[in-house]
């Protein structure tokens, strides 16, 4: 049987402007996507998406604001500047790139994040799995890993 | 090389007499002449064991951190001391006017493992000039040509002379080429993806976390790194694969925009791994996407402090 790939998904809290959407994503996502809830894109730290690939992750997506319309002013420039390097980076070292994705919402973009994963988990499945950084030690059954 | 370390000394000498400065930072002699040591002078010092040839080793920038912002510092800069001043400044992590840059137009910092290489650990001379490095090994003399022994950051530098300095000893050199610059980027491109990670994995897996790039770099100021914070731990702290490679992906990516490819990690990293082929690449794409290079001046913020809506553009998906 084929595994599907793990996601592991950073959402902003504001960037979800319909109802049915943010419902979906809190109580609905599929077993292979775990949700990481921020405040806003600004808050996730580069370390946080290296954690989820040396944690197992297939892959990351990342969902925030459109310019102008985050609820922090600006955090979203700062994700933006510092994440795609980031990405640079990572290509450079040898890392596929595919494998980190943006989403940037809108207000008119309803029904569009369930879109985005199906896209990007059947991105996952074209890429190879060859050139994926160390993972992490998991930490023993029943320990909390600190 | 003799006549700069007097013009030095009395220059120092006149800081501390003028009390423009309450220490001066520069190099002095140690028991093996290959490693002259960082010196931290204060006015009364006797000032006859300062030395300052192609072997300091050190970036002088990295002490500066250490004083208070009261304290007037006196600092002796090659070029890229000179921009990792300056790049602190920028953060604030010392004022300028508190500052006295005693610039000297760098020839190059020579490695020590290249000479060490070819004679042995041991050496008891260094004699060196504009063209030639000459070094005593067991009664034996060697000589080397300047460039077949200079480190390999200082033969990619482009800013030789320090960026503005108080005073400047010494004439300026003329100016590197931006194309050398790129070698060790281009080098590690033309590789393929698989020939890259392969490449990263060897270099990053042989680190024994002894941290001394860290130390040695005058851009890691924090008082508390990501590896030793904890909990939650932010990365495993051991020598695993994951480990490793995520300092070195993580180190060389908090010098975005900052470091100065003064190449003083390479030189502290007992294991000899290569990291400025990161450091270069990251400051390349600063210079490409923002048109940024760090240090060349002491006001303007670095791409990563100074993002604004300009960017919106670049939102694509």
């Amino acid at each position: 049987m084929e595994t599907k790939p793990k996601i592991a998904l950073f959402q902003c809290q504001w960037c979800l402007y319909s109802e049915p959407d943010q419902y979906w994503v809190d109580h609905n996502l599929p077993p292979s996507i775990r949700l990481m809830k921020v405040s806003c894109t600004g808050r996730i730290n580069t370390l946080h998406i290296l954690n989820a690939i040396q944690g197992g992750a297939d892959g990351v997506m990342i969902s925030g604001c459109r310019p102008e319309k985050c609820h922090f002013k600006e955090g979203n420039l700062s994700a933006l500047r510092q994440h795609e390097e980031f990405l640079n980076l990572l290509d450079y070292i040898g890392y596929e790139r595919d494998r980190v994705r943006f989403v940037w919402l809108d207000l008119q973009d309803r029904g569009r994040i369930q879109q985005e994963l199906a896209d990007f988990e059947n991105k996952l499945q074209e890429l190879s799995t060859a050139n994926t950084l160390a993972t992490r030690i998991n930490a023993p059954e029943g320990e909390v890993h600190v | 090389m003799s006549e700069l370390i007097a013009k030095l000394k009395s220059e120092i000498k006149r800081l501390f007499d003028e009390d423009v400065v309450d220490v001066v930072i520069a190099f002095k002699k140690a028991d093996s002449p290959l490693r002259p040591q960082p010196a931290f002078y204060r006015k009364g010092d006797s000032l006859e064991d300062l030395e300052y040839n192609s072997l300091c080793q050190n970036n002088l920038a990295n002490y500066l951190t250490r004083y208070p912002h009261e304290t007037r510092i006196g600092i002796v800069v090659r070029g890229c001391e000179s921009r990792s001043v300056n790049a602190l400044v920028v953060e604030k992590q010392h004022p300028r006017e508190n500052l006295f840059k005693i610039g000297i137009p760098c020839q190059g910092i020579v490695d020590l493992r290249k000479i060490v290489k070819q004679t042995g650990e041991d050496v008891s001379g260094y004699k060196e000039d504009q063209e030639k490095i000459s070094v005593v090994f067991k009664n034996k003399e060697y000589q080397f040509d300047r460039k077949d022994v200079l480190h390999d950051s200082c033969l990619r530098c482009v800013h030789p002379n320090p960026v503005n300095p108080d005073v400047l000893l010494g004439d300026p050199l003329p100016e590197g080429d931006p194309g050398v610059l790129r070698q060790a980027v281009e080098s590690f491109e033309a590789l393929t993806k698989q020939e890259r990670y392969t490449w990263f994995q060897q270099e990053a897996e042989r680190c024994i976390r002894c941290y001394a790039c860290r130390e040695a770099c005058p851009m890691c100021y924090c008082t508390e790194c990501f590896v030793d914070h904890n909990p939650p731990r932010w990365t495993e702290s051991t020598i695993s694969p994951a480990g490793t490679q995520a300092w070195h992906i993580i180190r060389a990516f908090h010098q975005t925009g900052r470091c100065t490819s003064c190449g003083a990690c390479e030189r502290a990293c007992p294991m000899d791994i290569k990291m400025t082929y990161l450091t270069d690449k990251l400051n390349e794409d600063m210079l490409n996407q923002y048109d940024f290079a760090p240090g060349m001046d002491d006001t303007t913020q670095p791409p990563f402090a100074s993002f604004n809506l300009d960017d919106k553009n670049r939102f694509v998906a």
